[in-house]
Parts: C-alpha cells; structure tokens; sequence
C-alpha cells in the first residue's frame, strides 16, 4: 500500500453534530448558589502548562476547553472544534467555533490554537503534557477558524489525545502579559472564570457570562483544601462542603443509605497490580507466573480490603480504555491453590524443609517492590497477596519505601526485584498510551514503563501497526490480539480497578461522575436549594 | 545590651548557613528525583533531562550551594521546582499562618499551664492537683491528629459552634489552637507545679510569710518569679516545638501553614522551597532563643548584669 493509498483510506469526513442533543430535565434547573469542593491537597499549578495531576485538573477543567472533549461514555465530543476532518495520517483540519470569546475578552482563533501548542511542545522547558502526546508535532495556521493540527508519523490516537483534559486551549494575549502569574489564574475559554486562589486554603471560580455554550447554572464554585480524610467527610455532614473528592471509602455505605449524600461511582481508569519480572529467573518462566495467578484469592482482596471501592480488574487496561478486551481473567486463572502447586511442580520445584518450595537447592523466594500509600490500599493488597503465596509454599520478601525512592527504582534501567506493586491510568484512553509504553520490548525503563521487561516481537509488531492506523476498528482489532497473546503469558497480577467516586449532598444536581478523574465537569451543575 | 543582640544575630549567619548544606546534602542523599516525580509516571527521558538542565540540577552540589547561598544573599530564594513560583511569596503566604496558630498556642499553654501549675503546687495533693495530674498525662499522650478529630465531632459536628477546618476568622482558630496547645499545657502545668513547690520551701519564702506578706503576693512575687526561670526556658523549647509540631495539626486542620508547605516540599524532592522553609524555621529558633534570653536578663537581674 502506497502512502497515497493510505490517505484516500483514511479521507473520511467526521461532521459533528454541534448543539449536542438536549435531554429534557426531570426536574427544573435553578441558577445561582456557590458550590463548595473539598479535596485534600492544592494544586500544583493551574496551568496545564505545569500540572497535569487531578489537584489541578480538577479545577482548570472547567476554565481552559480542549478541541475536543470525552463524555461520560467516553465518546468524542466537539468543544472548541465544531468539526474535524482526516485529511492524512499526519494531518488533522479543525473547524473552529465561531464567535467564541477568552475570558479576557480576546477572540479564540486558529492562532490561539497553534500558540498553545507551540507554547506546549516547544517551550522552554515544554508542556507536562509534552510526553502525554506522542507524536503530536504542532498546528498550522489554515484561515482564522481553521486549524491543521499535524503529528510527526501516522498516530492513531490523535483525537483521544486533542480530547485529554490538559490539552486546553490558552489565551494567547494573557499569557504575554501576565508571563509566569498565568500559571496562578489561567484564561480560557470555558463557563467558569478565575477568580482567586489563596495557597492551600481555597480556590474560587464564577460563572462565565459570555459562555458559548450553556452557561454554568452555578454562580461560583469553591474549591477547598481539606487535606485529613475524617475531615474531610465531616464538612460534608456539617453542610460546610457540599462535594467531597476521593472521600473515605469506609463511610460510603453508610452514606449511600443515608438519604442526605448522593454517592456518584463510575468505574475509573486505573488498575492496580502486582507486576513480575518477567526476565528475571524464576519468573521467566510462565508456569510460574500463571501459578503465582491462580494462588491469589482477588475476591477476597476486593471484599475484605477494598470495602466496595474498587472493582476487580479484567485485564490489564480498565474497560474505559479505547481498545478493552476483557482477559477472562476468572475463567482462565480461577483462585485454586493445587492448580498452583501442580503448575509449579510442573516448572519443578519441590517443598523444601522450611515449607518454601525449592528446586536444585533454591528456595523459590521473591523480592518484591512496593510504596504505601501511592494507591488506594496498596500497601495492604502487596502484603495479602505476600500472605497468600506463602500459602503455596512461595516466599515472598517485600520492602517498602516511600513512593519517590520506589519511582526513582522503576526508572532505573535495571530492576532488581522479582514484583512490584504499581498502578497505570490510561490518561487519553486509548489502548496505545499503555500497551505500547508497558508491553513493548523496546520501552524498557528509562524509555518506557515496560518494568516486566516483556518481550514478544509478535506485540511489538502488533502495537506499532495500532499505533500507525487510523482505522479506528481495525485498531481494536490489534489490541484485542495484543491482550488474548498478554492473557497467555501473563505478567501482570492485575489486582483491582479503581472506581471514581464523589459525594455530594442531595441538593447537588446535575452532576455525572466522569470515567477520567481529572474531567471534573461543573457546568451542568446546580443547587435546589 | 544591643552589642548583645547584635552579636547573637551574627551567630546565626553560620548556623543558617550550616542549616542550607544539611538540608541540601540530605535531599541529595536520599533518593528520589524532583524532576521525575514531577513529570510523572508517562515522562520520557528526554522531557527530564531537559527540564534538569532548565532547571540547574544537573549541576554539582556544591556548585548548587554556592549559587544558592549567593542568591539568598542578594534576598532571592530562588523558585520552587514543583510550581515555578518565587519561594518568598510561597512563604509570604504560609508564615502569618503558622505565627498565628503557634502564637495562639503559646499564649494558650503559658496561660492555662501556669495558673493550673501555681493552682496545684499551692493546695498540692487536692482534688485540682488530682484532676490536673492526670489531665496533664491525658493531655500529653492523646497525639494531636486524635484530639484534633475528636474536637471536631464535638464543636463542629454535635454542637455546631465552630467551623470545621479552614481559616480566615477568629472562630476558625480556637480548635487548632486548643489542640496544638494541649500537650504544651500539660507540659507547662507540670513544670511550674514542680519548680513554684521547689521555691515554697525555699528559706526566703519562709521569710516572707514570717514578715507577714500576704499569701497571694508570697505564691505571685516571690515564689513565681523565682521559678519563672525554668519554665520561660520550657516555653522558649515549646514555642519551636509548637512550629514544627503544627504540621499535623496543620493537616487535621486544613490550616494554610508553614508545616504543610514544607512536608509538600519534601514528597517532591523540592528542594528550593523546602530550603526556603528549613531557613525561616531556623530563624524562627534564633529568634526565640534570643528572646528567651533576653527575657531571662529581665526577670533575673544577676544573668542580665552577665551578659
């Protein structure tokens, strides 16, 4: 296939539909009140330019659009673009919506567009964002509403990735003139309006009135920072908070009985799991790796630790993810401890005197990995699955350290554990952002997050080809081959997928938690009060 | 007397100087990057490299000092790492905070700890005394992040006096202040008790009584005064310790303050503003230790004449 070929595959034309289809409200809307958020930490920055953490995203999410954006069924939806349309591989054209204002009163144009971008990915130094792109190379100036954005080769995810929750387009005249204060109070284009942010006590939005769109119902929202957990879900109870982010999980059945809190839950982005080195012995074989599977009990994991706040992971990508394939993960390696000790008989080992398994005179002993803290129960989880390979006559020997001496291990070009516990978010919800940087043998830390060292050139083949098409079902298709081939050779325990959850009181409506935790959208809320 | 102070502030050129290697070699030495942290789990090598580069870390250590120390000279303490923000408006913001609380606190411990000392030390083994002992042994094992919470549920939750966290008004101080203070007050309350009943056996006291002072004014002006020495030195210890230890309480609190900024400083490896921290707390402790001192001159004339 020639490359010309190529691009008259993928001339197709994607109209989309611009007002949105208006659902009836069940009930009638009111304007006006202040939303109050708790949270436990202040934003880094309110700059995606700085900060592409929850703490930030949170709030710059509902001041600064992307071109694109992600619904709650994780659709791509128009924000800023009105339309888009696949020119080549390398080449997508934006329309532009017209008439659309910066808080600061200058018009959003395809100029604003490409500074942003420039500003992103050639700054001094770039964008946080910059590595969350991929390909991504810069946008060109076409005609005032008009906006080419190109990526260096073919990159499949390029919408997914115009649609993340950072790539929000600035102001181009405030950031001249406020220079490094803009990291303090951003303009953009979105229905709330910077207003004040106090470090470590509160930040404040209000209503855009000149909103393109529906405009916000709510006439401020205050974001506080309230950073001890019981604290946290008091001020929910007193009626000082009227939404509480990651809120105890511990509480929440008592608060979804309790008529006063709505609790919003959605299955996030997250899977937490207990990863092996796959290059390193005994885990270089797959028996063993498959046996470690079926000697951990996720069930009770999930019940006994979790408490309801997590769901158990089918695979090593959430369900979210463009791309899914569902592991099978309970049919294929169910909680049975004799399949596991058979399995490692298989790979010949044998009890040892202390109930270690041995075989040649080596105690099939693990090292292991792990932060507490970094993950909802991570330190918990890392010593109930210690518990239970002992139960199959395998040691397992677990340092903990804090998560920055742990980080600073994983980015090491040579890891010298046999597991690790570790969590992954698929951050523009696209398979490749994870199969590629965790499966791939040439993403091997510091390049990548391949920290299993997995190495199978049918994957690699795979995946590059996903990550070149455009073809967005013929992509799946390859991701989906990529995850029956990872089923197989498992090198992952994947433990849990983490739920998204927010707690409001029951005059807060309007509000749909988001798959993604950093698309905390207000602009449908509002308060009965 | 000024020559005094004067010379004490010029010790302390050294000891901040001291103070910044510290923090910087142990930053150095423990491990963890900033920039890594920063960037995250999805950061290629490339995007780190170049921002340590941006950002001078790829420079040796003492190179690093050297700038430092020169630009702190100048009255630049540089900018934070994480948020790209000048350290002295991140401390602008956090200091009047902490001072606030750590001022309430003080105030707090040395009122409620003194009187309830002299109280027990003059009716000793009395029921006050009782209560006062084991309050004291309450007070100094319950840790501040428990007290704090159970405060909460008590003024904020059952009986709605006081707001939850946060700060801005007077009422938003008393529970912060209340729970840092209470270890402080057990600490100072058995402190006075001791040293006033120490001094109520001492011969000029018996002396006073037998002229025919009143006991109020032998308990207030001669017994107190005289054991005011230990206990000023305890206040003067509290008063750092109530600045460090408000880091929980800080949290439990969601109080704006310095102890907050400088545990976020040190989860990611920030070293400009964590040094930027380290360096007012150390001047805070110079501060007060000179203090301390210059109030033992005025309370005791023999150590003013000394100095």
């Amino acid at each position: 296939m020639t490359r010309a070929r190529i691009a008259i595959a993928f001339l197709l034309t994607v109209v989309l539909e611009i007002a949105g289809g208006v659902v009836a409200p069940a009930q009638a809307q009111k304007a006006g009140g202040t939303l109050t958020i708790v949270r436990p930490t202040d934003p880094v920055s309110l700059d995606p330019q700085l900060e592409t953490t929850a703490p930030g995203a949170w709030v710059y999410f509902n001041m600064l659009e992307p071109l694109l954006t992600m619904d709650e069924k994780m659709q791509i939806r128009p924000s800023l673009a009105a339309s888009y349309e696949v020119l080549s591989p390398t080449r997508v054209r934006f329309k532009l919506r017209p008439g659309v204002k910066f808080h600061d009163g200058t018009p959003l144009n395809a100029a604003a567009v490409k500074f942003t971008f420039d500003r992103a990915l050639r700054g001094t130094p770039p964008a946080r964002w910059a590595s969350l792109a991929g390909s991504l190379s810069g946008a060109e100036v076409v005609d005032d509403l008009t906006v080419d954005v190109t990526t260096r080769e073919p990159y499949g995810p390029i919408l997914r990735t115009l649609a993340m929750y950072c790539t929000g387009i600035v102001s181009p005249t405030a950031v001249q003139k406020m220079g490094a204060d803009f990291s303090r109070a951003p303009v953009g284009t979105g229905p709330f309006k910077f207003v004040e942010w106090k470090t470590n006590t509160h930040v404040i939005l209000e209503r855009n009135p000149d909103y393109w769109g529906d405009k916000a119902l709510l006439d401020r929202v205050i974001f506080k920072v309230v950073p001890e957990e019981g604290a946290r879900m008091i001020a929910l109870q007193t009626g000082d908070a009227d939404m509480v982010l990651l809120p105890a999980p511990a509480q929440l059945p008592a608060l979804k009985r309790d008529s006063k809190y709505v609790v919003h839950e959605v299955v996030g982005g997250r899977v937490v799991f207990a990863g092996m080195h796959a290059a390193l012995p005994p885990l270089d074989d797959v028996r063993v790796r498959t046996a470690l599977l079926h000697a951990v009990d996720r069930k009770a994991i999930l019940e006994n630790i979790l408490e309801g706040s997590a769901v158990p992971a089918r695979g090593v990508l959430a369900p979210s993810v463009f791309g899914f394939k569902d592991m099978q993960l309970d049919r294929l390696y169910p909680f049975d401890r004799a399949k596991a000790k058979a399995l490692l008989a298989q790979a010949g080992f044998t009890p040892g005197p202390d109930g270690v398994l041995q075989k040649s005179g080596q105690r099939l002993s693990l090292s292991w990995l792990a932060a507490r803290g970094r993950y909802p129960k991570d330190g918990e989880i890392t010593e109930a699955i210690q518990a239970m390979f002992k139960e199959v006559g395998v040691e397992a020997k677990v340092q903990f350290l804090e998560w920055a001496a742990v980080f600073t291990q994983f980015r090491a070009a040579t890891l010298n554990q046999h597991m690790f516990t570790l969590g992954w978010v698929t951050s523009n919800a696209d398979a490749d952002y994870s199969l590629y940087a965790l499966f791939h043998s040439k993403q091997v830390p510091p390049t990548g997050w391949n920290t299993s060292r997995y190495a199978n050139p049918r994957v690699d083949t795979l995946v590059e080809q996903a990550r070149r098409s455009l073809n967005q079902t013929e992509r799946e298709k390859l991701y989906g081959e990529v995850q029956d081939i990872l089923a197989r050779e498992m090198v992952w325990i994947p433990v849990y997928n983490t739920k998204e959850i927010v707690v409001t009181r029951a005059n807060v409506k309007g509000f749909t938690v988001h798959p993604v935790e950093y698309n905390l959208w207000l602009g449908k809320v509002w308060l009965d009060k | 007397m000024l020559t005094f102070v004067a010379r004490r502030l010029l010790l302390a050129v050294p000891v901040l100087l001291g103070v910044v290697f510290v923090v910087m070699l142990t930053v150095e030495l423990i491990p963890g990057d900033a920039v890594a942290l920063m960037l995250g789990e999805h950061a290629t090598p490339e995007a780190v490299a170049k921002l340590r580069d941006y950002l001078g870390l790829d420079k040796p250590l003492l190179v690093r000092y050297g700038a430092y120390v020169g630009r702190v000279a100048r009255g630049d303490l540089g900018r934070s790492i994480q948020q790209n923000r000048p350290v002295v408006d991140e401390l602008a913001d956090a200091w009047p905070a902490t001072l606030e609380l750590t001022a309430a606190a003080l105030v707090l411990a040395a009122a409620a700890g003194v009187a309830a000392g002299v109280v027990s030390a003059v009716w000793p083994n009395s029921l006050f005394d009782g209560i006062a002992r084991v309050g004291s042994l309450f007070g100094l094992s319950m840790p501040v992040f428990w007290t704090g919470l159970v405060l909460i549920v008590i003024f904020a939750l059952w009986l709605p006096w006081l707001p939850v966290g946060g700060s801005g008004s007077s009422g938003h101080l008393v529970l912060p202040a209340v729970t840092l203070a209470l270890p402080s007050i057990a600490m100072v309350a058995r402190m006075t008790r001791s040293s006033v009943l120490d001094v109520l056996h001492e011969d000029y006291v018996r002396t006073a009584r037998a002229k025919g002072v009143a006991e109020r004014l032998v308990v207030t002006k001669h017994a107190l005064r005289n054991a005011a020495i230990p206990i000023l030195t305890l206040l003067g210890l509290q008063a750092g310790q109530l600045m460090g230890g408000a880091v929980l309480t800080e949290t439990v609190f969601a109080w704006p303050g310095l102890g907050r900024l400088m545990v976020k400083a040190i989860f990611a490896r920030d070293y400009v503003l964590l040094q930027g921290t380290v360096l007012v707390f150390a001047l805070a402790f110079v501060v007060i230790n000179l203090a301390v001192d210059l109030a033992y001159g005025a309370l005791d004339p023999r150590i003013a004449r000394q100095g």
